[in-house]
């Protein structure tokens, strides 16, 4: 318990700076690692798509050579290209050197980038099975990773799974509301045919985080449900947001079930 | 489920802290002296290749200044949006004549100021991210796609015209086009 709450302090102190406290590997007593930590986090002056930043993490590899922040680190530039053949090498690497603390972020980011729902799954379920606390987000933060997962089952054919998933996460008493949980539910109990649930976590969505893709399939439900007038008025809200940018975006892939202004478009040109 | 009786993550500090670095994109700052030469400028830089590119292709900036797509933070940005990305893509593809191979395949290329296009680079690997070559009839069909697209929107850094890498990632399952992204 000391030792979690020395690490915890520890850690919590290096938030400011954005890098991991080097400071944890000195008082394990692992002076390799604390200089090649010490040497990766002099990458923080350089772009992540840089030559410098490159080889400041080979710096730090070549003083401990396992060390696995910076094989992540050196793989996201690649990852953001689209170089999926060497960003999954070295993160193959930083995941056989600590699965604990890699196999989140290669999971998600096999779904994020790839739409790799096999693969992240199998990583998310992995970490599942490695360690007896919770799994974690999604590095943007936006998802914990059982929603994630959840989405990629979806993704395969399975939604009673992911609305089961879904579910299940959002009644833990620790969970954290992500961006987007109750959008990809309401989508889910839509297409499942359950207009009346759909509508009203959509609006738990709009109440939480409001959106333009909500309202769009809130029309959607309304109109099922036969009551047009309502659907209107939605794919109006939906217009307007969408106009003032307040819809799902991502800056790097687009978002599952997210719309574009032609989706509402086309749909209100459609509606009796 | 196994989730259920969990605790709170003390790793997930270090994941978070590792989270905000790796998502943080900040400027190219002061060079350093190396002899090294593994890496070019920046990861995935294409340089101008006289055999296969168009040597008429004229940058607004040079190729020091090139930027990556998601640097004014707007994300992919298309006449139409994706919607009108994807389906150009998806209409011209010809499922039929794609030899029935599975994997994926960057399309990797520069975007000027204006909007024009060039430098096309092509990588593929299979399901388990192993490099590979797709058939022609699959790589030269989106080769000859991407080169097509004409409706990539310039785009500015603190009001400044800049060029941009681009990139497109075709997920393909029996030669069916399965995912485009970003």
């Amino acid at each position: 318990m000391r030792l979690f709450f020395i690490l915890s302090l520890l850690l919590l102190t290096s938030f400011a700076f954005g890098q991991k406290n080097c400071n944890v590997f000195l008082y394990q007593g692992d002076t390799l690692q604390y200089e090649a930590c010490k040497t990766a986090r002099q990458s923080g002056r350089y772009y992540q798509f840089s030559r410098e930043y490159q080889m400041t993490h080979d710096r730090a590899l070549e003083i401990y050579p396992n060390y696995a922040d910076s094989y992540t680190s050196k793989s996201t530039a690649y990852l953001k290209s689209g170089d999926f053949i060497t960003w999954k090498q070295l993160m193959n690497k930083a995941v056989s050197l600590s699965p604990e603390e890699h196999l989140g972020y290669r999971g998600w980011c096999r779904y994020q980038f790839f739409r790799d729902y096999e693969g992240a799954i199998a990583d998310i379920e992995r970490l599942d099975e490695l360690i007896d606390y919770d799994i974690g987000h999604s590095v943007n933060s936006d998802y914990h990773l059982n929603i994630a997962k959840a989405i990629c089952y979806k993704a395969l054919g399975q939604s009673e799974k992911a609305i089961q998933i879904i579910e299940t996460q959002m009644r833990q008493s620790d969970h954290f509301v992500g961006e987007y949980d109750y959008f990809h539910l309401g989508i889910l109990y839509l297409e499942k045919g359950d207009y009346q649930k759909s509508i009203k976590l959509l609006d738990q969505q709009n109440d939480h985080n409001e959106l333009a893709d909500a309202h769009y399939y809130q029309a959607k439900a309304y109109q099922e449900l036969g009551q047009v007038e309502l659907a209107k008025q939605k794919v109006a809200q939906a217009k307007t947001l969408y106009s003032a940018g307040r819809k799902a975006f991502d800056g790097y892939t687009h978002i599952d079930d997210e719309i574009d202004l032609r989706d509402i478009e086309e749909y209100e040109s459609a509606l009796p | 489920m196994h989730f259920l009786t969990k605790r709170p993550n003390p790793l997930h500090f270090l994941y978070l802290l590792l989270g905000i670095s790796l998502a943080t994109c900040t400027r190219p700052q002061q060079t350093i002296e190396s002899t090294e030469n593994t890496y070019l400028r920046w990861v995935g830089d294409i340089e101008f290749d006289a055999a296969m590119d168009n040597p008429d292709f004229e940058l607004c900036t040079d190729d020091s200044q090139i930027k990556q797509y998601f640097n004014d933070s707007q994300g992919l940005e298309y006449e139409g949006e994706k919607y009108t990305l994807e389906r150009t893509i998806r209409d011209q593809y010809d499922t039929q004549k794609a030899k029935k191979e599975s994997g994926w395949l960057r399309i990797r290329f520069v975007v000027n100021c204006k909007g024009k296009t060039d430098r096309f680079r092509v990588i593929g690997a299979d399901e388990n991210y192993e490099a590979r070559d797709f058939h022609k009839s699959i790589t030269d069909q989106l080769l000859n796609i991407a080169k097509s697209l004409d409706g990539w929107l310039p785009k500015t850094i603190d009001g400044q015209q800049i060029d941009y890498y681009q990139y497109l990632v075709f997920k393909i399952e029996d030669g069916q086009l399965t995912e485009i992204l970003p």
